[in-house]
């Protein structure tokens, strides 16, 4: 690249559709050498003044003048600025004919903070019944799971990708793999080998593998419940397995291969092939399953440890006092700085069990319920579910209601409320956004942080 | 062209629809197709970036991928299949040269290529699985170059051609080198492994197995190892200018092997250069070498230090067994410290102080030490022989750093007991006769004991010492009380307590009157003090200073002991004496007397006596006279005893057996210990652990222990099991 330059020299003078714009070196270099500005520097091309520009030393380019001074104007002070006049949909294309889409996605949001989120749009689908799972992907976008059906958004949540069915089966969960690829899990369809667990590439739509478990080398159908993932290590996949026989349990398959790696089978009166949740602790290097209420009458909470195939933590309230039982959990999350796992009741009490020590009870956070007493859901009430970000702000829905809480005891920091569409039944955390997933109306709504001030 | 595309793109978006110009693909696919060529032609200054990035965008855009992709694929194979042929066609040297170059060629294309389709390289091939662009160019470079049946085996021939000619002292274009690795290394490590790597290490296995060969028949092991460091250097020299870094611990254990383990015995064992020679010749270069690359192969270390630990057993028994080395204990033990200090010096110096070379040293002198009995002894007199007359004249931290040696060589003994027994004596006889050089190199040797033996072992020692200082002060007070006493004889009483010194058979003699009256003196006064107490003369421990005049009117002090005194005050009554009437008037023991009298009548320049008949040994019959023409150039003459410093055959009889006899009680004291705390313990447990808590002052015989046991037995200490005879119990 000319970088270094005398100042004159430093100047690059464009002619975009018709309209001039004249900028430095330096401003373009801002784009990468990955992006559509890259080669101009480039020696082997030889751009800057041989016959490429031509009278006055402009060089051409065949775009839309308007959306080139937007992207001009991100790569000088790294802000986007949209005027109401282009489509965001238009600025995204010629964003991406730059190669500067990367540029333009981190500049539309901030980072992620609990108690700066602002609500930024709602999405309407028209898939029929009621929604199951929203998944947010690591780029911003994000995945709804309805009845039989995944619906694929991109960060610019305009619904571009096909949507993603595994033989038409009902859909239990979605995990995003990496920003590209996404597994679903669904019922089994009996005596068909439909259903189970499938790898999806988001923008075909295609599925690339079905996740098979194998029992005495044979391959045998099944449910798939609950799904989680790790990096660290090997790329694992884990999902809760219902099958016909005894295949029930925590079945472990490798991300890229689909090889089935491991298989954790249920301990008799110990409920894994129903999980609701699963959770994989890096540190600890085991897996949180969570089986409750009411998919079983009774919740159980245990750490498995794949390599000793250990039961390493457990907690359950089977024989507890039926004074506990009004408060059954109704989800669980690991939070491992803490050395905690956080559980939540119908109420949305937040509880707290030490992770080091086995056997131990739940201390209950002594919250006012008064919030609580707003509005209540008139039929078909929708659990409180639990998030965590980055391992410091936890996140709980609770009806119409996502709460916030912060800090070493957990206090309560914001609370996020649109009044449309009816409770939440599903929110999920990624890409710098929260997605929230209501029951009634097909809708979500999707928040994020605005970007840090000007000054 | 594409002049009718301008605003296309809005209507697609929200629609598929049928591109306008069906052969729209084909046309831009020619546009594109040309500029590679243009590319590989090294002509690309007439192309239009902005015209051809569009055109590949377009194409992804209406979905045209899938050709751009596979067009991409087929011209650039076309393309490096004819590069493959102008590679093939160079000649000799420049085979490499021309790879180089069109190698670098690539590259450039290969990245320009990717800038037009920089699009699809973002969109298209992520989402159809797809190797990217530059992966692709490499793989394919890979194929059709690399793989490519022509220049797969030259490629490989002439690196490894090369490399031969570095290792046989030829100069090559390393940069070069460098630059078709490197290439290697980019098409991936698998590439660089099997194509180069995997060979390489091949041939160099069969060249190094050669080589070493041919060195080991005609090199001395010094020189070999000298050889085969310098080529274990120039290997991991290759590694870091033009070889992948993680070759280096592949390449070195190639050379490893092929030149050390597989002639570790005939290198150690090499006959006047191995390992037992560069030990003796103190050769710690060739040492260090030895270490630094034996340390490198499995089992290296443990070859040395055997041959070293076997070795050092072999000379070391030799010493400790050898009867012309018994002869002199200081020079027995001196032999000793010099054999460790020159293995610590080679520890130190050439096995940069290994432990476990340390411990083999340390194993290895406790072994042979102990081989001989009288170690304990020999060691005492060492000590006994520095502090007489060894460290005078020596600075305080030399002396520290003898006794340390000293302290080195006691902790080896297995039984320490025994050197207690014989320091006690030495110690006593140098404290009795004044002849300690230093009483703080002796009183820190006792501090040194303590440390390591703890305060048991060295009360009496300290109680001997009691004794000297006590005595000096109730002399000055016996001469105090006295004041008439400033005439006549002195006499120096020192007081000890029965107990802290070696016990010696108390054989009294008749003392001259004037001196037995002064004794009577001295007994009064001190019983006068110290009440309940009881002396009794050690005649034979004493010594005097007289002073004589000869014949001719010669006078001389001489310094004596005690029984020779006796015998020289009776001629001051008498011109001769038969032994019979000196026996007879002293009553010393016959054995002392017969010493006593040899050392005045016999010794040449001592012989204030004379004997008729003139012989070396004293005869019962003989008889004596004052030797009138004796004469000395000194005024002071000391007339020792013939004394054997080493103990005889009976003595040290005795000496061993006073040191089973106190063993007795403190191996059932040992044994009381145990079983008080066991309660209930069988035999072997019970003697290896009395075996344990005992080694730090000796070993104990197991027959002794089960002697003892019995005893206790017989005491109603234990009892043995009513059903099992093996099991003891103790009573409380």
């Amino acid at each position: 690249m000319i970088v270094a330059a005398p100042a004159a020299k430093d100047r690059v003078k464009f002619n975009v559709g018709g309209r001039i714009f004249e900028t430095t070196s330096t401003t373009l270099a801002n784009a990468g050498r990955d992006s559509f500005f890259g080669p101009l520097f480039d020696e082997n091309w030889d751009l800057k003044d041989s016959s490429q520009s031509v009278g006055g030393g402009e060089f051409f380019i065949d775009r839309n003048p308007d959306c080139f001074a937007v992207v001009l104007d991100l790569l000088r002070t790294g802000d986007l600025n949209i005027p109401p006049n282009i489509p965001e949909r238009l600025l995204y294309r010629e964003a991406s004919f730059y190669g500067v889409l990367d540029h333009v996605r981190s500049a539309k949001w901030g980072p992620f903070d609990g108690n700066r989120l602002r609500y930024s749009k709602s999405i309407s689908g028209t898939a029929p019944g009621d929604g199951t799972a929203i998944r947010a992907a690591p780029d911003g976008g994000c995945a709804v799971a309805h009845g039989s059906i995944v619906h694929v958004y991109d960060w610019m949540l305009s619904e571009e990708h096909p949507p993603l069915t595994l033989d038409h089966q009902r859909v239990n969960d979605v995990i995003w793999v990496d920003p590209e690829n996404l597994a679903v899990s669904a019922c089994e369809r009996l005596g068909r080998g439909d259903g189970g667990l499938g790898l999806f590439n988001k923008t075909s739509g295609r599925l690339r593998f079905k996740f098979q478990v194998t029992h005495d080398n044979q391959v045998k159908s099944f449910t798939a419940g609950a799904l989680a993932t790790a990096q660290n290590p090997n790329h694992r996949i884990f999902s809760s397995c219902k099958g016909r026989s005894n295949e029930y349990g925590i079945g472990v398959w490798d991300q890229f291969t689909g090889k089935q790696v491991d298989f954790f089978y249920e301990s008799p009166g110990w409920s894994l092939g129903d999980a609701d949740r699963l959770q994989w602790l890096e540190e600890r290097n085991c897996l949180l399953v969570a089986t409750l209420f009411p998919r079983k009458d009774n919740c159980y909470i245990s750490l498995l440890d794949f390599r000793t195939k250990d039961m390493v933590w457990s907690w359950s309230d089977v024989g507890a006092p039926m004074t506990v039982d009004e408060r059954r959990v109704r989800d669980g999350i690991a939070m491992e700085g803490n050395n905690a796992i956080c559980v939540v009741n119908e109420y949305e009490d937040l509880g707290f069990m030490d992770l080091r020590m086995n056997g131990g009870a739940i201390r209950w956070s002594s919250r006012s319920r008064l919030i609580m007493k707003g509005r209540m859901p008139d039929d078909e009430p929708c659990y409180p579910k639990l998030a965590l970000h980055d391992g410091g702000q936890l996140f709980s829905s609770m009806n119409d209601c996502i709460s916030v809480f912060c800090g070493p005891d957990m206090v309560m920091t914001s609370r996020l409320r649109r009044g449309y569409g009816g409770s939440i039944c599903d929110f999920s955390i990624g890409g710098d956004r929260l997605f929230a997933l209501h029951s009634e109306e097909n809708v979500f709504d999707v928040w994020e942080c605005p970007p840090p001030p000007v000054i | 062209m594409s002049n009718q595309k301008k605003r296309n793109f809005q209507i697609e978006a929200f629609k598929h629809r049928v591109v306008v110009d069906p052969k729209y693909a084909d046309k831009t696919w020619k546009v594109l197709e040309h500029a590679i060529h243009e590319i590989y032609n090294h002509n690309a200054s007439g192309l239009s970036f902005e015209e051809l990035y569009r055109n590949a965008y377009n194409m992804v855009l209406h979905k045209f991928g899938e050709k751009l992709y596979s067009g991409l694929v087929s011209t650039m194979t076309s393309h490096l299949k004819e590069i493959s042929k102008s590679i093939e066609a160079a000649q000799g040297e420049s085979f490499l040269e021309e790879l180089n170059r069109k190698w670098n060629d690539h590259n450039k294309a290969l990245q320009m290529i990717r800038d037009i389709l920089m699009y699809m390289d973002r969109t298209y091939i992520p989402s159809n699985h797809k190797t990217p662009v530059h992966e692709l160019g490499l793989n394919l470079w890979r194929d059709n170059i690399i793989h490519s049946s022509k220049i797969q085996s030259r490629l490989l021939n002439t690196l490894l051609e090369l490399v031969h000619r570095e290792r046989t002292g030829e100069v090559i274009d390393r940069g070069l080198m460098r630059n078709i690795i490197k290439m290697l290394m980019d098409l991936g490590s698998a590439v660089y492994q099997e194509d180069f790597e995997k060979h390489f290490l091949e041939v160099s296995a069969e060249f190094y197995k050669v080589e070493s060969q041919k060195f080991i028949e005609c090199c001395d092991c010094g020189e070999y190892l000298k050889k085969a460091e310098k080529r274990l250097n120039e290997e991991i020299e290759r590694v870091t200018h033009y070889l992948d870094a993680k070759s280096e611990i592949k390449i070195t254990s190639v050379v490893e092997k092929e030149m050390i383990a597989n002639h570790m015995p005939r290198l150690v064992h090499m006959e006047n250069s191995g390992l037992v020679n560069m030990l003796l010749d103190d050769k710690y270069e060739d040492l260090g070498r030895m270490y630094n690359l034996f340390r490198r192969v499995p089992n290296g270390l443990l070859t040395i230090r055997e041959v070293m630990t076997s070795h050092l057993r072999e000379t070391g028994k030799q010493l400790v067994t050898d009867p012309e080395r018994l002869k002199d204990p200081v020079e027995f033990v001196q032999r000793l410290l010099d054999e460790k200090d020159k293995y610590d010096s080679i520890i130190n110096k050439a096995f940069s102080n290994d432990k476990t070379f340390q411990n083999a040293l340390t194993n290895s002198f406790e072994y042979f030490i102990n081989l001989n009995a009288r170690s304990p002894e020999f060691i005492s007199l060492f000590v006994d022989d520095k502090l007489r007359k060894g460290l005078k004249g020596v600075s305080e931290e030399d002396v520290e750093i003898i006794l340390d040696k000293v302290m080195m060589l006691f902790r080896y003994l297995q039984e320490k007991d025994v050197f207690e027994k014989y320091y006690k004596q030495h110690l006593a006889k140098r404290l009795l006769s004044g002849k300690t050089v230093s009483d703080d190199a002796e009183r820190s040797l006792i501090v040194k004991l303590k440390t390591e033996c703890g305060y048991q072992f060295t009360s009496k020692l300290e109680g001997m010492f009691t004794d000297m200082k006590t005595s000096q002060d109730t002399m000055q007070g016996f001469y105090a009380s006295h004041p008439e006493l400033g005439e006549g004889p002195t006499l120096v009483v020192q007081v000890l307590t029965t107990g802290s010194w070696p016990t010696q058979p108390s054989s009294t003699c008749n003392l001259p009157s004037e001196m037995s009256a002064l004794c009577e003196k001295f007994r009064s006064y001190y019983l006068g003090t110290h009440t309940g107490r009881r002396l009794s003369w050690q005649t034979n421990m004493g010594n005097a200073d007289m002073k004589a005049t000869f014949g001719k009117g010669q006078k001389h002090e001489l310094n004596v002991s005690t029984y020779q005194m006796c015998v020289l005050m009776l001629f001051n009554n008498a011109e001769r004496l038969s032994y019979k009437e000196i026996e007879q008037a002293t009553e010393i023991p016959a054995p002392e007397l017969k010493r006593c009298l040899q050392s005045m009548a016999c010794v040449k320049g001592k012989n204030v006596l004379r004997k008729e008949p003139m012989s070396k040994d004293i005869g019962e019959e003989d008889a004596f006279f004052v030797n009138d023409k004796f004469s000395s150039k000194f005024y002071k003459v000391k007339i020792g005893t013939v004394v054997a410093q080493k103990e005889s055959e009976p003595e040290k009889q005795e000496t061993r057996q006073r040191v089973e006899e106190d063993r007795k009680p403190q191996i059932e004291a040992a044994l009381v210990r145990i079983m008080k705390s066991r309660r209930v313990l069988d035999h072997n447990n019970l003697i290896s652990e009395v075996t344990k808590q005992l080694q730090q002052r000796f070993l104990p015989n197991p027959t002794e222990i089960k002697k003892r046991i019995e005893s206790l037995i017989e005491r109603d200490f234990l009892e043995r099991d009513n059903v099992d005879r093996k099991l003891y119990r103790y009573l409380a």
